[in-house]
């Protein structure tokens, strides 16, 4: 496998993952945003927040309100990390490596990108966010549907395998850290007694509400999503579950020893976790640490499987 | 020049598929009385259908013009040209017969150079040469073969005669669309596939790449094979790709390759260096190796030659090739036929006017309004002067070109290229066509069964390059009519 190539793959999965996770992320809150109480201003910046934008986002408005909000961070040419920036970005991609990849993969890419750009107009208004977002999500789903079932499982699936791991544990401690941060203005009186629905709100901009109900309970204290969405083994969206995944592909990876033992610095940094301490005090800066953990991990992997090749992609996210 | 005095008799048109009653031939009655008996609507779901399908595959191309956007879709249209496989058979010992002399014309240009002293090539225009590569002198490529894959362009006049008008031996391109339009053709008339006996085409991939295998220098193993494209940006990526996965061969851009000290060719991997035996490539020979050619080329790979030279590397088409693929050289491959093969030419040239020669220079200026000029080394229909369809001050400019670079120039007279039935907005109506097969060469020859045929889409006009608002159409080669 080229190192070019395995580079491009790598990002490619990163930037559609990226689009996915914010399309989820923006249906999970504008759901949220309807059951906020009377007297709690809903700060639609925390979204801005999470996707890591709210500087550039301020250069360009002076105030963040919902229709803005959502314009920047779904189509906003200004904004290089945008749904529609993310998928432009993974089909030019993947015409450089279309060989490498089951035919109609190319096709799938470029309908998705039709499809984003026809249709996430610059007023996607709630009554059409919804459906218009899920189909986007549909249309990646089906494509790691088809790597899935018809990708030899050679270096150019485990590259894409990286990249979607590493961009999904970054997306989820970054949601762990600004999420509840902002979305429970914390020791007000209001949001102590909606502390159970909020937190819930935060399993739900990751999708993990049902699965979290199905293996922790129906209620949604601090302590155990914290606890949830760093160290469940099962659901693929927990920091954990994804360094394993990182750890397994690495395994199929020539001479990996020297990145390996980055990924694993990070592993027992989570391993050591108190999420009940957490839940009290020091997320942010646990977070923090996670995210710089992470950010180590990308650099070891460009230098040691891509360095041969000059490196064509900036990186725009928050993480490495 | 009879072709010449032809010239503008509408009436005297071929037509592929029509008769000059406008009554289809007999091999097209089949696919006329199918698309006369669908519903026009039923056309028009189909051919949505299709664009969709263009659309969706991302079957594109760029216009070097076009800055900073490089998607256009590929213009198809849906009526196909249709070649009975008797003719075909004659056309294609036409074109290995063509691609045979032009190899040996090149290890002769490159070696002893006895056709120049035998008085058949004139040296000088060999000395004035934008092709030849002083750095392949005394190079012997394996089965003294230099261009192992060829576009070579076919008209047909009014006299049903097909004409050579050009061989592209450089990065000739094309061959996807003409694969790519076979499979969107069976998405859109599945019906008429069982009616007639169509010569599949889609063997060419396999072709090419036993044709590069047979390239290797290292016997035994499988060879590893690259395509080397100049990158995205280039108006062929969709091409190289498409090569490059159906092959299986990897897509390699000039970073991506290295020569190390042992001359010899690897490309960067996740595992380390890994050694190339062919490369497949696709840039121009000044971009090949920045040593050797263009010293500010970032598209090739220093040392590529050296390699190349020591034999530790096949390349195809090989560096120097391009000294055939020249419009003034053109005029001399029927005398190279006879001279190589001993044998006639069996598709024969467009009549030409070297505006070197005193006498055919001032033919050519006194009828600049009839003729059609051609620079020798360009290509894509790039600086050409359409006599009849130009202005004065062209033809002024354009006399003024000959007379300062008469080697650079000549002339042929202003083909009635043949027409073929195409749906356009005023209904179905004839549009000007030409024909690209695809011959390959190395220990073996193949030629594609039909070829990449290329349709000027505006009303009367003879120019078909798709990066001059040409289009294509499907090529049938139909076993016995019907």
């Amino acid at each position: 496998m080229l190192s070019r190539v395995a580079e491009n793959l790598y990002w490619m999965t990163r930037y559609v993952e990226r689009a996915e996770d914010t399309a989820r992320l923006i249906n999970a809150v504008t759901l949220m945003s309807l059951d906020m109480p009377g007297g709690v201003r809903f700060g639609w910046d925390t979204l801005l927040r999470v996707a890591g934008i709210d500087e550039l986002f301020f250069k360009h408005h002076e105030q963040a309100d919902e229709a803005a909000v959502i314009q920047f961070l779904i189509r906003d040419e200004r904004n290089p990390n945008s749904i529609l920036a993310c998928i432009t970005r993974a089909r030019e991609n993947t015409r450089t490596f279309r060989e490498v990849l089951p035919w109609e993969c190319w096709e799938w890419i470029n309908e998705l990108y039709l499809y984003t750009r026809d249709n996430l107009d610059a007023d996607l208004d709630r009554r059409r966010r919804y459906d218009v977002l899920q189909a986007v999500i549909r249309r990646r789903q089906s494509i790691v549907g088809l790597l899935s079932g018809t990708m030899s499982r050679d270096a150019a699936f485990q590259f894409l395998r990286l990249g979607r791991n590493i961009e999904r544990a970054d997306m989820t401690s970054r949601i762990l850290d600004v999420g509840h941060a902002v979305i429970l203005p914390n020791g007000t009186s209001t949001a102590t007694r909606y502390d159970d629905f909020l937190w819930m709100n935060v399993l739900k901009a990751l999708s993990a509400y049902p699965m979290y109900r199905r293996h922790v309970s129906v209620h949604a204290d601090s302590a155990s999503v914290i606890d949830f969405l760093l160290k469940n083994p099962f659901f693929p969206r927990t920091v954990v579950h994804c360094l394993r995944e990182i750890t397994e592909v690495l395994r199929t990876l020539p001479n990996p020893a020297s990145v390996l033992a980055v990924v694993q610095d990070v592993a027992s940094t989570l391993e050591s976790a108190d999420p009940l301490q957490l839940s009290k005090a020091g997320l942010h800066e646990f977070s923090d640490h996670v995210q710089l953990g992470l950010a180590k991990i990308d650099a070891a992997v460009r230098y040691h499987y891509f360095r041969s090749a000059p490196s064509t992609q900036t990186n725009i996210g928050v993480a490495a | 020049m009879s072709i010449g005095s032809e010239i503008h008799a509408a009436a005297q048109r071929y037509d592929e598929l029509l008769d000059s009653d406008g009554k289809p031939r007999q091999i097209a009655q089949g696919l006329w009385d199918y698309l006369h008996g669908l519903p026009p609507e039923e056309l028009a779901a189909r051919v949505k259908t299709v664009d969709a399908a263009i659309m969706t595959a991302g079957i594109t191309f760029t216009v070097y013009t076009d800055a900073g956007n490089i998607d256009r879709s590929w213009p198809f249209d849906v009526i196909p040209r249709m070649i009975d496989k008797q003719e075909w058979d004659r056309v294609e010992r036409g074109l290995k017969q063509r691609l045979a002399a032009l190899n040996l014309f090149i290890t002769d240009i490159y070696n002893q150079q006895r056709i120049i002293k035998d008085g058949i090539f004139p040296a000088e225009v060999l000395a004035d040469s934008k092709n030849f590569r002083a750095a392949c002198v005394g190079m012997k490529p394996r089965h003294g073969v230099w261009a192992h894959v060829c576009g070579t362009d076919l008209v047909r006049h009014s006299d049903g005669e097909f004409y050579v008008l050009e061989d592209n031996l450089r990065v000739p391109s094309g061959v996807s669309y003409m694969l790519e339009n076979r499979q969107l053709m069976k998405r859109l008339f599945p019906e008429v596939f069982s009616h007639y006996r169509i010569l599949p085409n889609e063997n060419y991939p396999a072709q090419l790449y036993d044709t590069l295998a047979a390239l290797s220098p290292r016997n035994g193993e499988r060879p590893v094979i690259v395509v080397l494209t100049p990158g995205v940006f280039n108006s062929a990526y969709f091409e190289h790709s498409y090569l490059a996965q159906q092959m299986g061969a990897e897509l390699v851009e000039g970073v991506d390759l290295v020569v190390e000290k042992d001359d010899c060719v690897y490309m960067k991997t996740i595992e380390g260096l890994e050694r190339v035996d062919v490369i497949y490539r696709r840039i121009d020979d000044d971009f090949l190796d920045p040593e050797v050619f263009r010293p500010d080329s970032a598209l090739g790979v220093p040392g590529l030659m050296r390699a190349w030279k020591r034999g530790n590397v096949g390349i195809a088409n090989a560096p120097g090739a391009g000294v055939a693929d020249d419009k003034v050289v053109y005029a001399f491959v029927p005398q190279m036929i006879k001279y190589y093969l001993d044998q006639d030419p069996i598709i024969p040239n467009v009549p030409s006017f070297l505006c070197m020669y005193e006498k055919d220079r001032d033919y050519v200026l006194a009828n600049l309004d009839k003729l059609v000029v051609k620079p020798a080394n360009e290509s894509g229909g790039y600086g050409m002067l359409i006599g009849p369809q130009s202005t004065a001050e062209q033809r002024s400019q354009f006399a003024e070109l000959i007379r300062n670079n008469p080697r650079n120039y000549m002339a042929q007279p202003t083909l009635s290229l043949s027409t073929v039935p195409t749906l356009t907005d005023e209904g179905i109506a004839p549009r000007h066509v030409d024909l690209r097969p695809f011959v390959l060469q190395s220990d073996r020859s193949f030629v594609t069964a039909g070829g990449l045929t290329r349709v000027a889409l505006r009303k009367g006009s003879l120019v078909v390059n798709s990066s001059q608002g040409g289009g294509s159409k499907d090529t049938w080669i139909v076993d016995g009519g019907v």
